[in-house]
Order: C-alpha cells, then structure tokens, then sequence
C-alpha cells in the first residue's frame, strides 16, 4: 500500500485493461471445452464481449498513437481445468479480474474513456454474477465489485 | 451586498473628494476605479455571512450515501418479511450498508445506527416485494452511474463499483 509510482494515464490504463481482456479470451478456451448446452452459449457470449473490448481498445490505442500491448501466446491460468465446477469457478475469476482492470481506469479517465470503463465493470460485475448463479455459489454477488481484496 | 458595495465606493469616494481635484472626469474615473476596488472587499464578505452565501451545496456522495442506507432498509424489511428470501436479501443488504460505511469513511460524517426504521415497508407478497427491491436497484444504480461519471478522479473508483454492485443486485433478484 505504500506505493507512490505515478498514477497511470489515461492510455496506460486502458492498455493494462486490453492486456487483461487479452488474458479472458484465452482463458474461456479451455473453459468452454468443459461446459455444455447453455453453459457454453454463455460461455461464448461472455467470451465475444471480451473480443469486441479487445477490438475496439486496439483500435482506440492506435489511433491515439499509444502503445498497443501484444497479446501473449499463452496465459498461466490460476487452476487446472478439469471439469465444469472448475471451469466454472475460473469463469467467475475471468469475469473479476477484468473488471478489476476497468475498474482501475476509471480513475485514470473522464469522459467518454470513463464511461466505456464504467461500461466494461458493471457488465462484467454482472456476468460474475450469472456465472455464479450457473455454478450455484452463493452468495450471488460480492459488495465491492472490481475491488482487489 | 449593495450595502457592503455602498460602504466601500463610499470610502473611495471620500478620498477622491479629499484630495480636491474637482475636474468630473477624474472624479468618474475614480469612481470607476473605486467600483473595481469594491469586488475585492465583497468576496471578503461572504465568509461572514452577511451577504448571500448560502448554505454550501451537499457534497454529491451525500446522496449515494442515503440511498445505500435506504436500500439496506428496504432489504432487511423483505428479508424480516420473507424468511425463505433470507438467503438472498440479507448478502445485499450488507452490500448497501458496507457501501454506506465507506461513503461515510470517505465523506467523513458517521452513520445512523442501523435498524431505526421499525415501520416494515415490504410488501405482503414476496413476488411483489422482489418487484419493489428490483425498482429501487434501477434507480439506485442509474444514479450511481451518473454520479460515477462526474466523480473525481479519487472517488470514481469506489461510486464504479457501487453502481456495478446494484446492477448486479438486479441480476440476483432476476
């Protein structure tokens, strides 16, 4: 906590956000091999919200002339994936992690760069919490959303 | 504000008057000049209170703050009501006052003591009472929305998540 680096500019902020975004498309690969039915249309879906964030942040850097991060070829996922409760509990993980990146633009933005990171939390605070209904944890949602814990 | 304007054109006045150079348009000049002298006493002013300055404006988390309290309320209300929405109901109403507490934390005022409303407020019905919680989230989380965008930089993180939890909130009570 005693940190006193500078806080991160506006195009900063959002290429750590993209660099996350990067991180949840991998990440719901292996997540979707695990899950069935409506599970892995979910699954699909909440990965192509991801895609079109990712999309639309590389151009928005670009334009600017900011520094687009580089995706990697591959991510360390936090736990194996070994069947659907695991896949689960990782797309809850995916969902949190990424809106902790939107979160920390929020501070570095105004405008409309605040309101697409405003955008981004609640809509993946959200999926969170369908993820968590889908895997019957409770409680459904958490008091803070993005905040690191 | 005229009266403090009038006290201090009056004094320059005098002065200019003093001095005996009685051609008009020095006299306006020094008029216009005192009139110029005068808004730098009038802001002086305000302070004491004698002029118009109103009570300051509420600082706008004041109003996320009650909200969160209200919603607490209404949470323990449907949930003291509905035993088997317990499970549901009671996470969010800590959600509300946990929100409570750190507004008041960064608004530097307390907090009520919790559990002052004995009058229960939910509705007979649980299908009605969720339909009720669900119309106060809404609300609740496009206000916190739109405070979220005109926070500064140091707030806009804590009103975010207040306004991703209450939607979240309304994904739970779907």
């Amino acid at each position: 906590m005693s940190q006193h680096s500078a806080p991160p500019t506006p195009a900063e902020a959002l290429a750590a956000a993209l660099s996350a975004e990067y991180a949840a498309i991998f990440a719901y690969g292996p997540i979707g091999v695990r899950l069935s039915g409506s599970a892995r249309t979910a699954a699909r879906q909440a990965e192509a919200a991801h895609r079109r964030r990712r999309d639309a942040l590389v151009v928005q850097l670009s334009t600017a002339g900011a520094t687009v991060p580089p995706d990697q070829a591959g991510y360390t996922l936090p736990f194996p994936i070994t069947d659907r409760a695991s896949a689960l509990r990782l797309a809850i993980e995916v969902e949190e992690r990424t809106a902790a990146h939107w979160r920390a633009a929020l501070a570095a933005t105004s405008g409309s760069d605040r309101d697409q990171a405003l955008d981004a939390l609640v809509d993946y605070a959200v999926q969170a919490t369908r993820w968590r209904r889908t895997a019957k944890i409770t409680p459904l949602t958490v008091p803070f959303p993005g905040r690191p814990t | 504000m005229v009266l403090t304007c009038a006290v201090v054109r009056g004094t320059n006045a005098q002065r200019i008057d003093a001095s005996r150079h009685s051609r008009r348009s020095l006299l306006r000049t020094g008029g216009l000049l005192a009139l110029g002298a005068a808004a730098a006493p009038l802001t002086a002013c305000d302070p004491l209170g004698r002029e118009e300055a109103g009570p300051r404006p509420p600082d706008p988390l004041r109003p996320l703050l009650d909200e969160s309290l209200a919603l607490a309320a209404a949470y323990r209300d449907a949930a003291t009501a509905h035993a088997d929405l317990a499970a549901l109901l009671g996470p969010i109403a800590e959600a509300h006052q946990a929100h409570a507490a750190e507004l008041a934390r960064v608004l530097g005022v307390g907090l009520p003591s919790a559990g002052v409303t004995p009058s229960s407020t939910a509705a007979t019905d649980p299908d009605a009472a969720i339909a009720d919680l669900r119309q106060r989230e809404r609300v609740g989380r496009d206000g916190a929305l739109t405070a979220c965008a005109a926070a500064p930089a140091a707030r806009a993180a804590l009103v975010g998540s207040i306004a991703a939890a209450r939607a979240t909130h309304l994904e739970a009570l779907k």
